[in-house]
């Protein structure tokens, strides 16, 4: 068969990936925030470090200007400039701002000397030829400036490895947490997709349908076990059902059978047939409702169901009851496309023909009309029976199709409400659709017949 | 008739086989009974049986699955399945594997009885080999499907036609409305409205029209009898 509906895979991997996505996400934003956090206390200890380098140095200078004053202090810087490394500036002008010593010849633009002494403290952070710096200004007693500073570019340096380092990590995560993310929904997919081909082809009817293969010792095997598990259950009630239905058959049919047979045997007594109506009756409420649950427990199972030639069955059917109507004085007229094929079992779909016509003539009374229209529909046969009779009371319009449901006013004619409850199980049983739409006058009734899918 | 034709009945409700054996005996046959599906398919086999009245839920089987095993064993008789399996799905299904005829239980005793004098008269009616029927002033030619009374052509429907045909092969014996139902329309369930009386009604109308006497007569209870000959049948 080539009906089937098409697979709905890529909806329903979108909950898998979302969560897959969701984990991922949360996994890296937690990894960024600890990275984070290391990235800041790593920050705070080099400037720390570089804060101990600049008070060493300080200390120095503070010792030997001590000793010699200013003598002392110049011949430091500049043994210190001589050997510079080029992550310190030092610097030692004189009153009228000459050079004393140092590792450049001018004072940094807009960095004021901030009080004297050589406490490190007022450190202030600058930036000269493009490169930063941290260090302390001073003007030394007498007039001396002097300034103390070491270059931070290592340690931004190092925080800059450590953020692209941090910067790689979170990219490599997320690469991971969605490449795992990909499998993971793949595989759960996988084997959910086989659960939900299972329920479909369930759903299509086939109750005998099961996963092959072994099941996997985890919570997907566990739900393929209770899937099945319901499905057992399913499939014994529907075959309980038939059999109850078959025995109800037997057991009831033969003491009836018995009764009739000893019924034929008292001749010529007027309670003898009506005795034999009244048993006629009750064996056809029996039937009626042995078809019924028998159709309704059928419903959706492909089974017995062969291709139907749905325009002939309407065409002989409508034979059948025409001259019934035109008897009656109603006014007939049947439009039928031929060849319009269904999947059914023609007998039910006559019986369901018959039903509906019978009702129709039964309760139009002389004089008004009915019709019956099959045509082809976009994607369903239409099949419209109309009349132009009383139409249902709206007491019952929407009990109508239930067993035993008769209007009032139809007590005085001959049924038992159980001509349209099999109507229905019929329908359902050929996967059709009932509607009865509203009308200005009589009761109009319409069955939408999937077609048959095309043979392949 | 010359010699007693044999009946078999399968059947484990006895009293059900006495009743059967005893319209059997009525339409002037011996009937020979048997309760169980092994001692049924034995009995079948081995006898010379105009027709088989056969249960369904025997103790041992089903007796739609015996009609392929008496089929094997050369017999020629014709197969009646009686049973409580009497939905329209089940008649179908017997049918289609075999059964000549299909009545469910509860039956009314007329039904069975017009049933098996049709299976009877099958057994011995002779294949024709010209297609004309001819009752009198009264002919049916098959492969025309035409019918003339008095020389005189009776226009007909192609289900009137089919109608007559049944009638015609089953003249002279009373035919149930839900013999026609089934042999003419092939429908397996009951209508509830005899709209088959309707149908017969016209063509008797028709029928009468032509010859001026009645042809069709309504038979007490449940059905017809085609009498073209003035009088009883033929």
């Amino acid at each position: 068969m080539t009906g089937r509906p098409a697979r709905r895979a890529p909806l329903q991997a979108r909950a898998t990936l979302r969560l897959a996505a969701f984990i991922a996400l949360a996994i890296t934003a937690l990894s960024v925030l600890g990275m984070g956090l290391q990235y800041r206390l790593v920050a705070a200890r080099l400037a720390t470090a570089q804060q101990a380098l600049l008070a060493a140095d300080l200390d120095g200078l503070a010792a030997l200007y001590e000793q010699r004053r200013i003598i002392a202090l110049r011949q430091a810087i500049d043994y210190r400039a001589a050997a510079r490394t080029g992550d310190e500036m030092l610097l030692l002008m004189d009153r009228q701002g000459g050079v004393l010593a140092g590792t450049r010849a001018d004072w940094p633009a807009g960095l004021p000397p901030l009080g004297e002494g050589f406490a490190a403290t007022e450190t202030q952070e600058f930036t000269d030829g493009g490169r930063r710096w941290t260090g302390v200004a001073r003007v030394l007693p007498g007039g001396f400036p002097l300034l103390v500073a070491r270059s931070l570019d290592p340690v931004e340096q190092t925080l800059a490895a450590l953020r692209r380092g941090i910067a790689g990590l979170t990219l490599a995560m997320l690469a991971a947490g969605a490449g795992v993310g990909w499998l993971a929904a793949r595989s759960v997919m996988g084997r959910i997709g086989r659960i939900n081909a299972l329920a479909d082809r369930v759903a299509g009817g086939a109750l005998e349908a099961r996963l092959p293969g072994p099941r996997a010792p985890d919570e997907f095997g566990l739900l393929e076990t209770h899937v099945h598990g319901m499905l057992d259950r399913i499939q014994n009630l529907n075959r309980a059902t038939h059999r109850l239905s078959d025995t109800i058959a037997h057991e009831l049919r033969t003491p009836l059978n018995r009764m009739m047979q000893k019924l034929d045997r008292i001749e010529g007594q007027a309670v003898a047939d009506e005795l034999r109506t009244e048993m006629r009756g009750t064996i056809r409420i029996f039937d009626s409702l042995l078809d019924i649950s028998r159709a309704e427990a059928d419903q959706g199972t492909g089974g017995g169901l062969v291709p139907v030639d749905l325009s002939a069955v309407a065409a002989e059917m409508w034979e059948l009851y025409e001259p019934l109507a035109e008897d009656k004085g109603l006014t007939t007229a049947a439009t039928l496309t031929p060849g319009l094929m269904v999947l059914g079992d023609r007998n039910l779909i006559a019986q369901l023909l018959a039903n509906l016509l019978d009702n129709a003539i039964k309760f139009t009374p002389p004089g008004e009309s009915i019709s019956l229209t099959l045509a082809p529909g976009a994607d369903r046969h239409q099949m419209r029976l109309a009349d132009t009779g009383p139409g249902l009371p709206d007491a019952i319009r929407d009990a109508a199709f239930e067993r035993f449901v008769r209007a009032e006013r139809d007590r005085g004619v001959r049924g038992h409400g159980l001509g349209l409850a099999l109507v229905r199980a019929i329908a359902a049983r050929h996967g059709a659709r009932i509607a009865t739409p509203q009308t200005e006058k009589g009761f109009v009734l319409e069955i939408g017949w999937p077609k048959l899918p095309a043979s392949e | 008739m010359t010699e007693q034709k044999r009946i078999l009945i399968v059947e484990d409700d006895s009293e059900t086989a006495a009743a059967v054996a005893a319209m059997a005996e009525g339409l002037g046959c011996t009937a020979t009974l048997a309760t169980t599906y092994a001692e049924g398919v034995a009995a079948a086999t081995s006898g010379d049986f105009a027709v088989i009245v056969f249960d369904r839920m025997l103790p041992g089987g089903d007796g739609v699955q015996a009609i392929a095993s008496i089929r094997a064993a050369g017999s020629t008789a014709l197969i009646l399945v009686l049973s409580a399996l009497g939905r329209a799905a089940n008649r179908v299904e017997g049918l289609e594997k075999g059964a000549d005829d299909y009545l469910a239980k509860p039956f009314e005793p007329d039904e069975l009885r017009a049933r098996l004098r049709a299976l009877l008269r099958r057994d011995s009616m002779q294949v024709l080999d010209n297609d004309l029927m001819a009752f009198g002033d009264l002919e049916i030619r098959l492969k025309a499907r035409t019918v003339h009374v008095q020389r005189r052509h009776v226009a007909l429907s192609p289900k009137e036609f089919d109608l007559i045909t049944f009638f015609a092969r089953n003249a002279g014996q009373v035919v149930t409305r839900m013999q026609l139902l089934e042999k003419v329309w092939n429908l397996h369930f009951d209508p509830q409205t005899n709209v088959v009386d309707v149908h017969v009604g016209r063509l008797r109308r028709k029928l009468e029209g032509a010859a001026g006497r009645p042809v069709i007569q309504t038979a007490r209870g449940e059905g017809y009898v085609f009498a073209p000959l003035t009088g009883t049948g033929m």
